[in-house]
């Protein structure tokens, strides 16, 4: 397990401020926040490449908060892979099994199962400058794997990728962490791949941890406004409570949430994907059953984003495109939608 | 290769009286001495010594930026040092000082009216008229030009291939010796012929430190004052090629070097 605790680091233009997460064995840990928020500062903090200004770093229960970087026994993959453009592909993944007394034989099985295993076997001789966004991506991972860290920290490994390259290379994180039972800290501002690889999250926001938890309870539940919209979450208005109903301020739209919501909430939210579309000439079935004017329809592949304006307010839902083609939605024209209760978070 | 277009054939236009000014003068003076003179000059075995002087002196200060200079061009890449700015600008002063200034600072420190200089004569270190004063004067004139060459080699290197060395468990020292020496000796190997191209050429401080041993540029000058401009030139024309030669093979060396890998 690694604790960070009240973890500071400043830097003139930026900080980290009393950061304190922990990561238990075998987790696979995201950390999640928008572009300039700080998490790859905290996964090079966490390797010890940039030094906290204050707190401490305990892993396995040992302070390695001074522990010079190339005694942490810690890997790192960066978001460009950092491959040694002067060794070829061997020369790479063996280059650290020298400073982790690896004996040449331990050396050689490792490297042959990496191989195997990430199907490099073609590619041993070539240069960095040869290789593809997704062979890179293998080679600075068999790097890292060959050293067996206890904790292997990756910043954005995905982002580099082209589309093609992307979802292989995600389902081989997947299949690592699987096999080798191995502790992962990935930083990423991309929640859609945290969500397919990460079982535990922190979300960070100029240096700070806004919400920490599951990953699913950071994607169902965010606790604020901020996290919630990180996480994908639309149609956030403020409210105010109006015995069983939640009236969304200034409008006189009832919103029936499942439970009552906490006395500090004072904002709500309702994913674009639950809000369900109401064929015309049936009879409403839900609480929540509204008809808006369409503002917009957007297309994204086989969905369609499409906006409805119900007494100025507008709601988001996300729908199949050959269901927008089938009803005829199209701006200007009205369509009935409806959310279940339990759709409703408040926050 | 792109055509020449009329913007193309304006700028060539402009260039060219430079072209002229920096060839004409060299192959004039390369094409005066007959064969027989240039054979004779050769064969002069004052003449010899004196190239020989000068292209070894320039080697050895070279030599020693390399030693000396590495470090201290790393360090002004990759530190944020206080002061570090009034650093560089002390390292580049001596392209900007006329050179016999250079001269004359260099004897007045090593002079027996300075401690610098009563150290270095009771330690059995001479400096004016010596090797070792040739020597120092080459490497003064000729640091600016390898240190500003190895710093820009060294910010050629991203920062983030040193830490991921130092992540999979390397030293500092080992990091520089397999990942940033390897990336950036192309960068030594042209700060050394910059930094030897210079002192080769250097007489303005070396005629003031260091008169004897006679370097090829003071025989030149010393040639041209007593016999006149007809015996200077098969000196010059030989300090030419042979200084030629030797950029062709430094350049070659590390070409090939880096065509093998």
């Amino acid at each position: 397990m690694i604790q960070l605790r009240n973890i500071c680091l400043h830097l003139p233009e930026f900080s980290l401020t009393d950061i304190c997460l922990e990561v238990h064995s075998h987790n696979f840990f995201a950390l999640i926040g928008p572009t300039g928020s700080g998490k790859s500062l905290l996964l090079e903090g966490i390797m010890g490449i940039m030094p906290f200004t204050s707190g401490s770093l305990i892993f396995e229960g040992s302070d390695i908060t001074r522990v010079p970087v190339e005694n942490r026994q810690l890997a790192l993959v960066y978001q460009d892979f950092a491959l040694f453009p002067h060794l070829d592909v061997t020369q790479n993944i063996l280059y650290g099994t020298r400073y982790h007394h690896i004996s040449k034989q331990e050396a050689r099985h490792r490297f042959d199962y990496l191989i195997a295993a990430l199907g490099l076997e073609k590619i041993l001789r070539r240069y960095p400058y040869n290789l593809s966004g997704g062979e890179k991506q293998r080679v600075a991972l068999a790097r890292s794997l060959i050293l067996n860290p206890k904790l292997l920290l990756l910043d954005e490994p995905l982002s580099a990728l082209d589309p093609v390259f992307h979802d292989e290379a995600r389902s081989l994180l997947k299949k690592v962490h699987k096999d080798l039972k191995m502790t992962i800290i990935m930083v990423s501002h991309n929640f859609e791949e945290v969500l397919y690889l990460a079982n535990r999250g922190a979300i960070i926001r100029d240096g700070k941890i806004m919400q920490q938890g599951r990953i699913q309870t950071l994607f169902e539940k965010p606790d604020s406004r901020f996290t919630a919209r990180f996480v994908g979450m639309k149609n956030i208005a403020a409210f105010e409570p109006h015995g069983d109903v939640l009236k969304i301020a200034g409008t006189d739209l009832d919103i029936v949430a499942e439970t009552l919501p906490a006395p500090d909430h004072h904002h709500l939210g309702i994913r674009p994907e639950n809000i369900l579309f109401h064929p015309p000439d049936t009879p409403p079935v839900c609480k929540n059953h509204f008809t808006g004017k369409i503002k917009d329809i957007a297309l994204y592949g086989v969905f369609t984003r499409v906006h409805m304006d119900v007494q100025g307010v507008l709601f988001e839902a996300v729908w199949p495109r050959n269901l927008v083609n089938e009803f005829c939605l199209e701006i200007g024209k009205t369509a009935a939608f409806k959310f279940h209760s339990a759709s409703v978070h408040t926050f | 290769m792109k055509q020449m277009d009329r913007m193309g054939w304006l700028f060539l236009g402009l260039g060219l009286p430079l072209i002229l000014l920096l060839t004409l003068p060299l192959i004039n003076m390369t094409t005066q001495p007959s064969l027989s003179m240039l054979k004779e000059t050769i064969l002069d075995r004052d003449v010899a010594a004196a190239i020989a002087r000068s292209i070894l002196l320039s080697l050895a200060a070279a030599g020693l930026a390399f030693v000396m200079g590495t470090p201290l061009a790393y360090l002004l890449a990759r530190k944020d040092l206080k002061g570090k700015k009034l650093l560089e600008g002390i390292i580049d002063l001596p392209i900007m000082i006329p050179h016999p200034v250079i001269g004359i600072a260099i004897l007045s420190l090593a002079g027996r009216n300075h401690p610098i200089g009563r150290f270095l004569s009771e330690a059995g270190i001479q400096i004016m008229g010596t090797k070792t004063g040739i020597v120092c004067v080459l490497l003064f004139v000729g640091l600016p030009f390898y240190i500003n060459t190895v710093k820009s080699g060294f910010d050629s290197v991203p920062v983030r291939l040193e830490n991921a060395s130092r992540t999979l468990g390397a030293g500092a020292l080992a990091t520089f010796a397999r990942i940033t020496f390897p990336l950036t000796w192309r960068h030594m190997i042209l700060g050394i012929i910059m930094c030897t191209a210079r002192s080769i050429s250097e007489f303005g401080a070396i005629v003031i430190v260091a008169y004897h041993p006679m370097t090829a540029p003071v025989m030149i000058y010393e040639r041209f004052t007593a016999f006149g401009l007809k015996y200077s030139q098969p000196i010059a024309v030989w300090l030419i090629f042979i200084s030629f030669v030797l950029f062709v093979i430094l350049r070659m060396l590390s070409r090939s070097i880096h065509t093998d890998r």
